[in-house]
């Protein structure tokens, strides 16, 4: 027998005949006494991740900052993995890397001496101390422990350079609570410990973005900016995790940009904070607001119509500053793509998951386009989500029932979705994918995480122009999977 | 003293002794598998991520339960490229998208409740349950973190008392994440406990040893290969062409009910002998099976296995042959290659064997190794690094992204082969990368393979992108370099 060549193109997938051997003899139901997640124990398909990658993703966003895991090694490894492959960017997170000696003495240790080495060799302005579940099991004294720390640094490198470093503490557990609520405790963490001082009005507005990408935050800045309204975007994200490649880089690699520490200081000092998506962020406006009056605006997500018109009324209301006509034409822009296109989007049916928070954000964009929502899973229990989407819901004067997970498991979303009668389109983050594509309906891709496409990471969803990229998405998904190419010569 | 200091290592200088350059006439052995430097910025993983992700993860028809908080089971969900065949059904007629073991996360989901009370009770539900809803899993296997090995559950007695109820072959992976200190002992610990519960299973349970007639004096095991991006495509072919059987693979796309019968087979061979050495090195005292070491990456290793594999058997001319029908496949495109890619030099930086098992297959293509780096060898590593290297390569043991950095500067290599979490940075300093974990575009070993890695290194170094990185007023291109 003649075997063939290997071109130099290699061999490709196609080529290497991978059959597909089905686990059992036929499809057979899921138990459905166990399908519901509330039925159950076990736990399949979560629909999100432990509390410390919240903290670490804060942490990031902040100038010169560098998180420290107190934990073992995966526990940043990890993350750092989950934020490479979303990001396509390094992220420098720094481990104490617990070994047994810590599980048996304590992580001590492994902070005092870890500060040390990553101070003296990284020089970070600003560190973001993260507990891990087994810091927190074995009960360290962390506070006493970064005293230590410092009382040590202070004498290697001089009391003024340790001082000028700030350390702060963020506690997450991760039986505690998800990636939002770690997110949710760095605000509150960096908030209460640096700014402080609540001495003259800056006339600025504190943005707590929660767990949006970099192209998001610059569309909340380029609003921001046609406001005429100066902002202080905590955990600023952009530019860290979505930096340009221009040798020759600084050595060690310093990613640029990132919440200066002075501008966290000075937030006190706003006319209000708006925590655009409530899970992740509530907990530092509200805080501001308790301890300095600094107005907290909790939500809505501002993506749609609605969300970015509450959000632009909003921050003109708090700063005085009528929304523009620049503004104004965004808008404009964004109405005129919907009137183009809802006869492909009116009663198509939807299924969203993802963070609640934007589950909520999208499905209401999705009943603005027209679209009726069947099935919505918000990965982390919330007291809000059930409330807040019922409001939603109404608004829209949708009366269809949808499905609504608040908290649950992909294995639930995915086995209704497989009994309803009809599915036109899901929207949500990579982990969707394998129930797209075997539904046979697209996956608009949006929201944490998304690895498994290049680029969403860089793009907008929030506000008018990120409102028609999201459109966009979403229609020409449809076309593509429902539409003979010959209708689509004209549209 | 051959040892390097680095820059960067100045305030640490406990990382000295973890980093040399190889000589000609002397092996050196760096301080190696030890306690990570807390805050060295460590691109080290956990135990966990050895046990679950690296050896658990790639069996294909079992249910890989993790009892942990969400998060050590989420970032395990169909992360690393070790693909399955095995597909479980999505609808009637119609196979669901991922294979049976990336396409389910299952996990415990530890609350703060049960951290207080214990997570036995819990696990058992779960893993009931889990039997319940996967009727298709021919295995559990039950792996622990640092939250249920501190707060102490029992999960063997869990595992027997699922095996008694339930009949299915429940094993236990226990390697929480703060044990060890690196992804090394998650590797070693699966390796000990399974070699172990095997052996007790096979003696509760005779009936799943193979029975005689089914046995072929030809009968090898393939330890250390997890079917990187379908590796095992281009490799398992190679053996079964000179006349062996594979029983088993341990462990990619392997089915639990073979990896059972790995003490029946008459030869191991060992890819990977870092990860997987030990349970050969088990097998051999235990069941007096012998095992070989070999490489299946580049023309000249790939050979070398299946020549000693056949004279094992006394196949050798069938080796020959096969071999000899490899190469005349490659050789076209392979010398393509070559050319494009003589005199490059290139970094590695991998988990360990890669750099030794790659070393031989940079030079097959004409490029040197100049800087090679290993996030949890041991000793035997680097004397194999040693006995193939070149002398003058940098050598770092367990290196930090300060190492890593300064090692580009200072090789300033045409290409960095490297994992996900580096490749990025090493992209950022304008140096192509390779992901060598889970590979671009893989298969990369064997024959055919190899010629898959040679394009992506190629497409690395020749990628138009990196002519124009220096700037608007400067392209630098192979012949022309623009001022």
């Amino acid at each position: 027998m003649r075997l063939n060549e290997i071109p130099v193109e290699g061999i490709p997938y196609d080529q290497l005949k991978i059959e597909k051997i089905p686990c059992a003899p036929a499809y057979a139901e899921r138990a459905p006494e166990l399908v519901s997640a509330g039925s159950r124990t076990v736990v399949v398909n979560p629909n999100r991740t432990c509390m410390p990658l919240g903290a670490m993703w804060a942490v990031l966003g902040v100038h010169g900052a560098i998180p420290f895991v107190q934990g073992a090694q995966g526990c940043a490894t990890y993350v750092r993995y989950t934020f490479c492959r979303v990001f396509k960017e390094p992220a420098t997170i720094a481990t104490a890397s617990f070994h047994e000696d810590a599980a048996v003495f304590g992580g001590r240790r492994n902070l005092v001496e870890g500060l040390r080495n990553l101070v003296v060799r990284y020089h970070p302005e600003v560190i973001g101390v993260v507990t891990t579940c087994s810091s927190e099991i074995i009960g360290d004294d962390m506070v006493s422990f970064i005293k230590l720390a410092r009382a040590q640094l202070r004498q290697e490198i001089g009391p003024e350079q340790a001082d000028r470093i700030e350390i702060v503490l963020v506690n997450t557990p991760s039986f505690a609570g998800s990636h939002l609520e770690g997110y949710d405790r760095a605000s509150r963490a960096f908030v209460e410990n640096m700014a402080t001082v609540r001495d003259k009005p800056n006339g600025k507005v504190n943005i707590i973005p929660g767990l949006l990408y970099p192209g998001d935050i610059r569309e909340i800045k380029h609003l921001l900016r046609h406001m005429g309204v100066e902002g202080i975007v905590l955990f600023d994200i952009s530019d860290p995790l979505d930096a340009p490649l221009r040798p020759p880089q600084k050595f060690p690699y310093e990613p640029p940009g990132g919440t200066p520490a002075e501008q966290i200081r000075d937030m006190a000092n706003s006319l209000a904070t708006f925590a655009l998506l409530p899970h992740a962020g509530q907990a530092g406006a509200r805080y501001l607001e308790r301890k300095y009056g600094v107005r907290a605006v909790v939500g809505p997500p501002p993506v749609g119509v609605q969300g970015t018109d509450q959000f632009l009324r909003t921050l003109s209301a708090v700063t005085g500053q009528p929304v523009p006509e620049s503004l104004l034409d965004e808008r404009g822009r964004l109405i005129d793509s919907l009137a183009d296109t809802f006869h492909h989007t009116m009663m198509k049916k939807v299924a969203v998951m993802g963070d609640p928070d934007v589950v909520l954000g999208v499905t209401r964009f999705a009943l603005e386009m027209g679209l009726e929502p069947v099935a919505l899973a918000g990965g982390t229990a919330s007291k809000t989500f059930t409330r807040d989407m019922s409001v939603i819901l109404k608004e829209a004067g949708f009366t269809g029932d949808p499905l609504l997970l608040n908290g649950g498991d992909l294995f639930e979303f995915e086995e209704y979705l497989k009994k309803l009668p009809r599915l036109d389109l899901i929207i949500g983050n990579s982990k969707a994918v394998d129930i797209a594509k075997e539904l046979q309906v697209p996956l608009v891709r949006t929201g944490f995480p998304v690895y498994d496409r290049f680029g969403y990471q860089k793009r907008a969803v929030v506000g008018y122009r990120g409102g028609e990229i999201l459109l966009t998405e979403i229609v020409n998904s449809i076309l593509g999977y429902q539409y003979p190419d010959d209708r689509t010569h004209q549209l | 003293m051959p040892m390097v200091k680095m820059k960067c290592d100045e305030s640490i200088p406990e990382r000295d002794k973890h980093i040399y350059q190889t000589e000609a006439d002397k092996s050196i052995i760096p301080s190696c598998n030890i306690a990570t430097l807390p805050g060295d910025m460590t691109e080290r993983g956990c135990a966990f991520a050895g046990a679950r992700g690296v050896i658990g993860g790639p069996i294909s028809d079992i249910i890989a339960m993790v009892h942990a908080p969400v998060g050590c089971a989420w970032y395990t969900w169909g992360t690393r490229r070790h693909l399955s065949d095995l597909y479980p059904w999505a609808l009637p007629g119609r196979l669901a998208n991922a294979a049976f073991n990336r396409r389910y996360c299952v996990v415990t989901d530890m609350q703060e409740k049960d951290v207080v009370f214990g997570g036995m009770k819990k696990l058992e539900k779960s893993c009931l349950e889990a039997i319940r809803l996967f009727p298709e899993a021919k295995g559990l296997i039950i792996f622990t973190t640092c939250t249920t090995g501190l707060i102490g559950d029992d999960v063997q007695a869990v595992a027997r008392q699922i095996e008694q109820k339930t009949g299915l072959l429940t094993f236990t992976a226990e390697s929480p994440g703060c044990s060890g200190v690196s992804q090394s002992k998650g590797h070693h610990d699966f390796n000990t406990q399974f070699y172990r519960q095997v052996h007790a299973l096979r003696e509760r349970r005779p009936e799943l040893k193979m029975r005689g007639e089914e046995k072929t004096p030809y009968d090898v095991c393939l330890i250390g290969d997890y079917n990187m991006d379908w590796d095992l495509k281009v490799v398992k072919p190679l053996f079964e062409k000179i006349g062996v059987r594979i029983v088993a693979v341990f462990s990619g796309n392997e089915r639990i009910e073979n990896l059972v019968k790995m003490p029946d087979v008459r030869l191991n061979v060992v890819h990977c002998q870092r990860s997987a050495e030990y349970i050969a090195e088990m097998e051999q005292d235990g069941y007096a099976i012998p095992f070989i070491r070999c490489s299946l990456y580049g023309i000249h290793q790939t050979s070398k296995a299946l020549r000693e594999t056949a004279a094992f058997f006394g196949l050798q001319e069938r080796a020959e042959q096969v071999i000899a029908e490899e190469l005349a496949r490659v050789e076209k495109s392979l010398a393509f290659y070559r050319e494009k890619l003589q005199g490059k030099r290139v970094a590695i930086y991998v988990g360990g064997p890669r750099v030794w098992h790659w070393i031989k297959l940079m030079e097959e293509l004409g490029m040197t190794v100049v800087a090679g780096a290993c996030t949890f060898a041991h000793a035997d590593d680097y004397a194999k690094i040693n006995a193939r290297a070149q002398a003058g390569m940098l050598v770092i043991d367990a290196p930090n992204e300060f190492e890593i950095e300064e090692m580009l500067l200072e090789t300033k290599p045409d290409l960095f082969l490297t994992g996900l979490k580096e490749k990025y940075l090493g992209r950022k300093m304008g140096i192509p990368t390779v992901n060598s974990h889970s590979y671009e575009k893989g298969p990369y070993a064997g024959f055919a393979g190899m010629i898959n890695f040679a394009r992506d290194l190629y497409q690395g170094i020749y990628a138009p992108v990196w002519r124009f990185q220096w700037g608007i007023n400067t392209v630098r291109g192979e012949e022309n370099a623009v001022e």
